[in-house]
């Protein structure tokens, strides 16, 4: 048998036959919230960004 | 496991998009770029090229040659490979694909009164296009195994757009509309809002499908539903069937309106507020509104004025969702619970990127970012209009030679207040010679100088601008890999009953806000 690793033990699949470990089949990141922050972290950056470039 | 596949592909893609960015600056696309009227975004489409076509290039090297091992540097930067491959399908279905529709549809002509082309009747706009091309990939070729990963990026693009999407709406601008549409608009959207939502319940249709549905089918079609789609954790299938629903709808209601509206004898006000409230997608609107009067624009005005409340009413439905959904769930999954504690679900559920939309919309309407009274980046001022755009003398002497065309004195007023003062003097004078250049009146001379005239007191917001052009690529990402997600088993899953629901609920909502509108509004134009 292959090595058995840590990642492959809560092996999940997409409709579109995709295999992963972590996330859902619509996410990378672990969970909403997790993502949630993201996304905010990168919309305030962009906003920041638009208004230090345009003011 | 290992995600990073070593293949050549991403560092191809990142070929192909410096090759591009080449091809643009160097000027060889030129006529492609003349017959797809795209010259503008020359600009766009060099930088993006060349900065996405470097990172392509530099990770796919490493994809490919790298030496990859599992953990979190594998898991995350294998994800660039699929994040590059949606966004090389985004670019172009925004760059090639959605400006050739648009070409081809102008070359068959009008197909209605007011110069709507086939791709306004339909929406096909680089949304659809970008869900439809993601379908198709998925569908008919599936996703390369290579991109599998990054595709799941792209929700994550989706909820960052609807975050930006706060800049463009401002409270300054629900102050300025008339009481009537506030009210008859706050009526139908949270109506048809809650009778989507008990409908859906009643069918058993997924509490997401139903939210989603809701929120496209009561606010303001397309946009709203893909704003409330991360909030109520909708299916791609979801939307999909949201958007298709909204938009076959909106298609049969733009050709019936003008037609019922001129059996009724509806006058101008009676049909913008009604098309304005029963039609689900904003285009649509405009559609039926331009459709029911050809020469001349106060039923566009209204509609407009009717649609855009709607419009502005998102954050109030984005919250709402948001709550109603985390209590449907939370109940769901507490079996047995009566009493469902609000606060600690909503601490604990809440989906933090809806409170980014709201903080958006409360800095925007601030003025931070544009004057306060803004809509989506567009103000009027007429205090600051450079000498080069007021009106010259040739200008001025045509448009005195043709005023004794005009019939109607708001439009004599209007239009000799503009001679006099070489530029328009208030908002209601520009409402009123934008309706003189619809109704092709003047010769070609004077609405041209009209034209200017309107365009010299109306800004953009730079800030805005820039905020548009960013929601626009998030979406078109976030889109096109919602689309990649949409397999037709899962299509053939969901079933019809969105459809019908979707359709039940618009059927009403047309049919009772024409009798209010019957009712209770009177024409005063």
């Amino acid at each position: 048998m292959a090595d058995k690793k840590s990642q492959d033990i809560d092996l999940h699949t997409t409709e579109t036959g995709f295999r992963y470990h972590r996330g859902s089949a619509l996410s990378i990141f672990k969970s909403d919230r997790y993502e949630d922050f993201i996304a905010l972290a990168c919309a305030l950056l962009i906003a920041l960004g638009v208004f230090l470039l345009l003011r | 496991m290992v995600y990073t596949r070593k293949h050549p592909a991403l560092f191809i893609i990142g070929l192909l998009l410096l090759v591009h960015g080449a091809l643009i600056a160097g000027g060889y696309m030129g006529g492609v770029q003349k017959y797809l009227n795209i010259a503008r975004a020359a600009g766009e489409m060099t930088n993006f090229s060349y900065i996405f076509g470097a990172v392509a290039v530099v990770a796919g090297l490493w994809h490919w040659f790298g030496s990859h091992r599992e953990g979190n540097l594998d898991y995350y930067s294998s994800s660039i490979a699929g994040g590059i491959f949606i966004l090389f399908v985004a670019m172009i279905v925004k760059w090639y694909l959605d400006p050739w529709v648009g070409a081809l549809s102008r070359g068959v002509g009008p197909v209605i009164p007011g110069g709507r082309f086939i791709h306004d009747v339909f929406g096909l706009n680089y949304v659809v296009l970008g869900i439809v091309a993601g379908m198709v990939i998925v569908n008919v070729f599936s996703i390369p195994d290579w991109a599998q990963n990054g595709v799941r990026l792209s929700r994550l693009g989706l909820k960052s757009g609807v975050i930006l999407l706060g800049t463009l709406y401002s409270l300054a601008e629900l102050a300025n509309l008339g009481r009537l549409s506030v009210v008859m608009i706050g009526i139908f959207v949270l109506g048809s809002v809650g009778l989507v939502l008990v409908i859906g319940v009643q069918r058993k249709i997924s509490n997401s499908m139903g939210g989603v549905l809701s929120a496209g089918v009561g606010v303001c079609g397309v946009s709203a539903a893909v704003a409330a789609a991360p909030v109520v954790r909708a299916r791609s299938e979801e939307i999909a069937y949201t958007i298709g629903t909204i938009l076959v709808f909106g298609v049969i209601c733009m050709f019936i309106f003008p037609v019922i509206g001129h059996m009724l004898n509806m006058g101008y006000i009676q049909f913008g507020a009604w098309a304005g409230t029963g039609i689900l997608n904003s285009a649509q609107v405009a559609g039926a509104a331009l459709a029911f009067q050809p020469a001349g624009i106060e039923t566009l005005k209204v509609a407009e004025i009717f649609n855009i409340t709607r419009v502005l009413f998102l954050p109030i439905i984005v919250l709402w969702l948001a709550v109603w959904y985390v209590r449907r769930e939370t109940a769901a999954g507490e079996v047995g619970v009566q009493q469902v504690d609000t606060t600690r679900v909503i601490f604990e559920k809440f989906p933090v990127f809806v409170l980014g939309f709201i903080l958006m919309f409360a800095l925007s309407s601030t003025g931070i970012f544009a004057p306060a009274q803004h809509y989506q980046g567009r103000y009027f001022d007429n205090t600051r209009v450079a000498a080069a755009r007021m009106l010259n003398d040739n200008e001025v002497a045509t448009l005195r030679t043709e005023s004794s065309k005009l019939q109607r004195e708001d439009q004599k007023g209007a239009l000799n207040r503009l001679i006099e003062n070489k530029k328009l003097m208030s908002i209601d004078d520009d409402d009123v010679l934008r309706g003189v250049v619809n109704s092709g009146a003047l010769s070609r001379d004077a609405n041209a100088a009209l034209r200017k005239a309107h365009n010299a007191v109306y800004h953009t917001a730079p800030m805005i601008a820039a905020f548009r052009d960013w929601i626009t690529w998030l979406f078109a990402f976030g889109l096109t890999g919602l689309g990649m997600q949409i397999t037709m088993a899962a299509m053939r899953q969901a079933g019809g009953e969105p459809l019908v629901i979707g359709s039940t609920v618009g059927v009403v909502k047309a049919v009772l806000s024409l009798i209010v509108v019957l009712l209770f509004v009177r024409e005063t134009i």
